[in-house]
């Protein structure tokens, strides 16, 4: 827009030239007082003064018109023969000479003053931003933290949208959509080509977009492709601003890169990506492991099953037993299986809690349905307050943590004991717990339990497990937003865990009308 | 339908599985054709009349949605899912498409064959056009809009009794929420799950022996409700689930 630019500053230019003009006027009036008044002749170098406010802050054209219209004014006034411009005096030429010349170097000193305040007020900013920017790469916790850091340290300094593309691989990936910023396709392409280290970007290049956006692509850092590419969206700008703007990228990224080595983020970032990578293949491996794993055990427990009820061993029992014990391990490796592939898709952040609103009821009447075999040689108390609020969550992660608990109260208690499972919810909240009679917890079993492949000294010889129920448990129960705890009066003296969950009550618009219609 | 035994058609890539299968259904009195692939699938579904398609959702050469949604576009064959656990979402999806059932993998002969036998049953009162359901001690007649529990009439209101409409309909097979929703509150509701909640809570109090562990009107998690079918527990035997399954003839 360098036209409306343009006439910004004629109107800028006018409003000096007119309030100079009221200057001289003013100091017109002020010299007739004090020749009127006073007596005094001579006051004429009052005009000196519109001249060097005009120029100190309207600038040289301005003042140039206070000198002009300063001495016109003395000769007209004041300068025989009144009301006449003629000079006859040479004092007026003198004064004419003396007026320019203080208008020029008045205006000058205080452009430049001018200048270099705004410039030390643009390095306040940036220096304020370039801190908050350490701090908060002080704080980052991960690459993506880091990534996030460096794109808004530089939106907010340009105060232009400003996408940071990590590697090569996410500028094809990101389908030209980020953060609500649509980059367009050449745009995409010159960052791929920046991204696979194609481009000496140490200036950058500039794209202009179908749309007429001229975009800027370079790398934050062209020692280190580690920092990413970023993308920077200037609008439509005319070449010579651009080119302005491109210098301070250059200067704004100068300065964030050498806060990023001096923290020596690129070896970070670099140990960050190889030690996710290990977790990713690790977790990876497990995952398809017991995937592996779980196809053949599908067809050993079908297969059991079928062997057990066949019309050949009607009347053999040891070979039934034979059958059914082969049916109860292959059902047990499932479970531990499954266990290893819930864990998996923890720690890899793949629970995606599906939420509906859930009967606590029905999600302990399942869970127990899920245990019944196992929960056999227990006696088995149930105690469910009537009426229990709906709760909002994922029934089927609530269900599998409760199981669980569950399987964990059978584990570690003796057949024939008894195993309490309550529901009750007080204000707000949804409390189930699940008390047993078995070995209960020491101090320092009760710090252990939740963490994964935790397992008990005292039991690791005595009972099998993997260790990671309850830490899925806790995990499943956490996506719910809900807490679990366990209390124990010590070893030998039982345990009881319990799950906590918040309520809110759903909304119900006419109900019950709706029933009677 | 068969002349004699009922055809079911296992559509599962895995040998094994199919073999064990087979060896099940063929201890039941089921004739069996396999299928390795979704295409082989769809083949011998339409050369010859199956009365039962038995099919995993992970085959090689085509998603099973897309099988059961092909074979549910010519015909009313009782479908019954093969998937693996958390995979709720997709169960959900399947039954939608116009699948019978789903059984977990890994499972027992007797699971699935209690599944077959609801879904054979289902099909044959459908073929007969038998109005009356009857699941223990409680008895829903369709024709008349009558539930009775032990021979005593029961009040129900308009929504109660459409719910309960909805799953006899469907008696033995899960019902999803999304259908129960969609068929009794309109399609507005389809994700006030709260809605259900309530009124099946309502329903347990009028048709449930013991409200508290529900026996007739059973919560499927995540997925749905369904009808229980009388003697269709798990624990029932495969001889039961043959007794069943002999019936369509």
């Amino acid at each position: 827009m360098p036209n409306a630019l343009r006439f910004d500053r004629i109107r800028k230019e006018l409003r000096g030239i007119f309030l100079t003009l009221c200057l001289v006027g003013l100091a017109t009036a002020l010299i007739e007082l004090i020749v009127q008044q006073l007596g005094l002749t001579r006051g004429t170098v009052i005009y000196l003064i519109p001249v060097v406010i005009a120029a100190t802050r309207w600038g040289l054209v301005s003042a140039l018109v206070a000198a002009v219209c300063g001495v016109m004014a003395a000769a007209f006034f004041f300068f025989p023969p009144y009301y006449n411009f003629h000079i006859r005096d040479p004092q007026e030429v003198i004064n004419l000479i003396l007026f320019v010349f203080v208008a020029f170097v008045v205006s000058q000193l205080a452009t430049r003053l001018k200048r270099q305040l705004e410039l030390s007020r643009q390095r306040e900013i940036d220096m304020r931003d370039l801190y908050a920017f350490s701090r908060r790469l002080a704080v980052a916790f991960d690459v993506s933290d880091i990534h996030a850091a460096i794109e808004d340290h530089l939106a907010s300094v340009m105060q232009r949208k400003v996408v940071l593309f990590a590697g090569v691989r996410e500028a094809s990936a990101s389908s030209g959509r980020r953060a609500g910023i649509t980059v367009p396709e050449p745009v995409l392409a010159e960052v791929a080509e920046a991204a696979s280290g194609h481009r000496d970007s140490t200036t950058g290049v500039t794209v202009i977009a179908d749309n007429g956006d001229v975009w800027l692509v370079r790398a934050v850092s062209p020692r280190n492709l580690e920092f990413g590419v970023i993308a920077i969206n200037f609008g439509r700008e005319s070449p010579e601003r651009t080119e302005e703007l491109r210098l301070r990228v250059q200067a704004v990224l100068a300065d964030a890169t050498a806060t990023l080595e001096r923290l020596g983020v690129a070896h970070a970032i670099s140990e960050a990506r190889m030690r996710s990578q290990t977790d990713e293949l690790r977790e990876a491996l497990i995952g398809s492991v017991s995937h592996e794993l779980r196809t053949p055990l599908a067809s050993i427990l079908g297969a059991a099953t079928v062997l057990s009820a066949a019309p050949a061993l009607k009347n053999e029992k040891k070979l039934k037993a034979l059958a059914n014990d082969v049916r109860d391990e292959a059902e047990r490796l499932n479970n531990d299986i499954q266990n290893l592939l819930d864990a998996s898709r923890i720690s890899s952040g793949g629970i995606k809690p599906r939420t509906e609103w859930a009967e606590p009821a029905d999600i302990i009447d399942s869970a127990i349905e899920r245990c019944r075999r196992r929960l056999s040689d227990r006696r088995l108390v149930l105690e469910v307050a009537a009426d229990l609020p709906l709760v909002h969550g994922d029934p089927v992660l609530m269900q599998q943590a409760l199981v669980q608990v569950l399987d964990n109260a059978v584990k570690y208690s003796a057949p024939g004991t008894q195993i309490t499972v309550t529901a009750r919810a007080p204000e707000g909240r949804l409390i189930v717990s699940v008390s047993d009679q078995g070995s209960g917890l020491t101090q320092a079993e009760r710090g252990q339990i939740w963490e994964r492949f935790a397992r008990g000294a005292r039991h690791a010889a005595t009972t099998s497990g993997s260790g990671l129920g309850l830490w899925i448990a806790n995990a499943f129960i956490a996506a719910n937003g809900g807490t679990i705890n366990a209390v124990s009066a010590g070893p030998d003296l039982g345990s009881t865990v319990t799950i906590e969950l918040p309520v809110t009550q759903p909304a119900v618009p006419q109900m019950e009308s709706d029933t009677d219609e | 339908m068969s002349d004699s035994s009922p055809v079911a058609l296992i559509v599962d890539d895995e040998i094994q599985i199919r073999r064990f299968l087979r060896a099940g259904f063929e201890l039941n009195n089921f004739i069996v054709h396999e299928a390795g692939t979704g295409t082989e699938a769809i083949r011998a579904a339409t050369l010859r009349p199956v009365d039962l398609i038995i099919i995993d959702l992970g085959l090689p050469d085509m998603d099973g949605a897309d099988v059961v949604e092909r074979i549910r576009s010519w015909s009313s064959v009782p479908i019954i899912v093969l998937s693996v656990r958390a995979a709720e979402a997709e169960k959900v999806r399947l039954l939608e498409l116009g699948a019978d059932d789903y059984v977990v993998k890994p499972f027992g002969m007797a699971e699935l064959m209690a599944r077959v036998r609801v879904a054979l049953r289902r099909q044959m009162r459908a073929a007969s056009g038998e109005p009356t359901v009857k699941i223990g001690p409680l008895t829903i007649d369709l024709s008349a809009r009558a539930v009775t529990l032990n021979g005593a009439r029961l009040a129900l209101t308009p929504k109660e009794y459409r719910l309960l409409q909805v799953l006899a309909q469907h008696a033995g097979n899960v019902v999803t929420h999304q259908q129960l929703l969609k068929e009794v509150w309109g399609t507005t509701h389809v994700r006030d799950t709260h809605y259900l909640r309530i009124f099946v809570r309502k329903l347990r109090q009028k048709i449930e022996p013991r409200p508290d562990s529900p026996r007739i009107l059973v919560t499927e998690l995540g997925i749905g409700y369904r009808l229980a079918q009388p003697g269709a527990d798990h624990e029932a035997g495969i001889n039961g689930a043959a007794a069943a399954a002999g019936q369509p003839q």
